[in-house]
């Protein structure tokens, strides 16, 4: 009974183990505090930093992107939640706006961003309610983006000058 | 006080060997960024499950592992899944043994590679037994610790040294990919393989509950023997 016992133990502790040590090579942690954080998102128990979004909106409001970037990328740091990837895409469409050209690597660096908010968003629909912003859903913000990405024509057009930021 | 023996024995065969290989098989991967400080987790290459196979197959010829005892129809389904995880163990393990001495990338992971599969094919063709087979293992082991950590990381440190003066002048126009980790990755694969030798080393050739039904089926039939010899 008892070797019975033993062994049902080993096999249990052995797959919860080795699930363990698949399951780090998969997400490859870079520290002890990314490992916290996958378990955390693993358990279904992860929470964004609300102290440090709110730092970075407010930062964004003042127009600093950048700084508003690292605060909600430290907010993020598994880069789980949508309303802050979606936040870290804008932020990336703001300062990468141009009225005469675009920051063509700021806005790869947002649409990656917004990619991933839509994903992560329920039914791939993520809707901002924000008064400070122009764009609301993660739809426009992609569109937008993608549309600064591509060169066309249309980038030659004088008119462009007297275009507004979003 | 037997039984305690039997327990600490049955402890030891069905916890503690597979937490040991699956910890060295953890640890074999790993490596530390020598910029940044971060985790590098490096899966096994396909090439160390090559050679993962090739020394499975070097355990069962030398006698280290009795794959009959560890895997057997007559045996109960708890015991053959408990020897099977611990097998896959091995296994994981092995591979994770080489992928912590083989250098990552480049002209050298080749090369070792190469002599690492060289030295166990022409070993399937030796005469070896279970002590000889740990002896020879734990020398091939050492000898790519030594080459990968102690002296390619010498010769590629950042700081430099009349070693790597010699190396880059010797080896100048050929281009060898060495990444750049932490001086404690070498630490670190050290107590892989450490573990993967215990590892070895507490592995019985034949199992625990295995040996007893074995001694069991040798009274069973010395007990038919003698009473056939028994005069009607």
């Amino acid at each position: 009974m008892q070797r019975k016992l033993i062994q049902i133990a080993g096999i249990i502790w052995t797959v919860i183990y080795a699930g363990i040590i698949v399951w780090i090579y998969a997400t490859e942690p870079r520290s002890f505090k990314e490992v916290a954080t996958n378990s955390q998102v693993a358990a279904g128990i992860y929470e964004i930093n609300q102290e440090k979004f709110n730092n970075g909106l407010a930062l964004f409001r003042r127009e600093q992107f950048r700084a508003a970037r690292d605060e909600w990328a430290a907010a993020d740091p598994a880069q789980k939640d949508p309303r802050t990837q979606f936040y870290i895409g804008y932020a990336c469409y703001r300062e990468g706006w141009g009225r005469v050209y675009y920051d063509d690597a700021l806005f790869k660096q947002g649409l990656e961003a917004v990619n991933r908010a839509i994903n992560l968003a329920p039914n791939a629909t993520l809707i901002v309610d924000d008064p400070n912003l122009q764009m609301h859903t993660g739809a426009e913000l992609k569109a937008e983006l993608e549309q600064g990405i591509e060169t066309s024509w249309k980038d030659l057009n004088p008119l462009k000058l007297f275009r507004q930021r979003k | 006080m037997r039984d305690l023996a039997e327990r600490n024995r049955e402890l030891l065969h069905f916890i503690i060997v597979p937490t040991v290989l699956l910890t060295a098989g953890l640890l074999g991967g790993l490596r530390i960024d020598g910029q940044t400080r971060q985790f590098v987790f490096l899966a096994p290459p396909l090439v160390t499950f090559v050679l993962a196979i090739l020394l499975g197959a070097l355990f069962v010829r030398a006698g280290a592992l009795e794959l009959h005892h560890w895997l057997a129809i007559d045996q109960p389904m708890l015991t053959n899944v408990s020897h099977l995880l611990t097998l896959m163990s091995l296994f994981f393990a092995s591979a994770q043994a080489f992928n912590s001495v083989l250098p990552e990338s480049g002209l050298l992971h080749w090369l070792f590679s190469f002599f690492f599969l060289w030295t166990l094919w022409t070993n399937q063709f030796s005469t070896f037994d279970s002590r000889r087979l740990l002896r020879s293992l734990i020398v091939l082991f050492g000898t790519a610790f030594v080459l990968k950590h102690l002296l390619v990381s010498a010769l590629y440190a950042p700081e430099g040294g009349w070693l790597r003066t010699i190396a880059s002048t010797l080896l100048q126009g050929i281009s060898i990919d060495v990444p750049r980790f932490a001086p404690i990755t070498g630490y670190i694969s050290f107590f892989a393989l450490a573990l993967y030798v215990a590892g070895l080393i507490l592995i019985a050739p034949v199992p625990v509950n295995a040996s007893r039904v074995n001694q069991l089926t040798v009274r069973e039939d010395a007990l038919i023997e003698s009473s056939d010899d028994r005069p009607e």
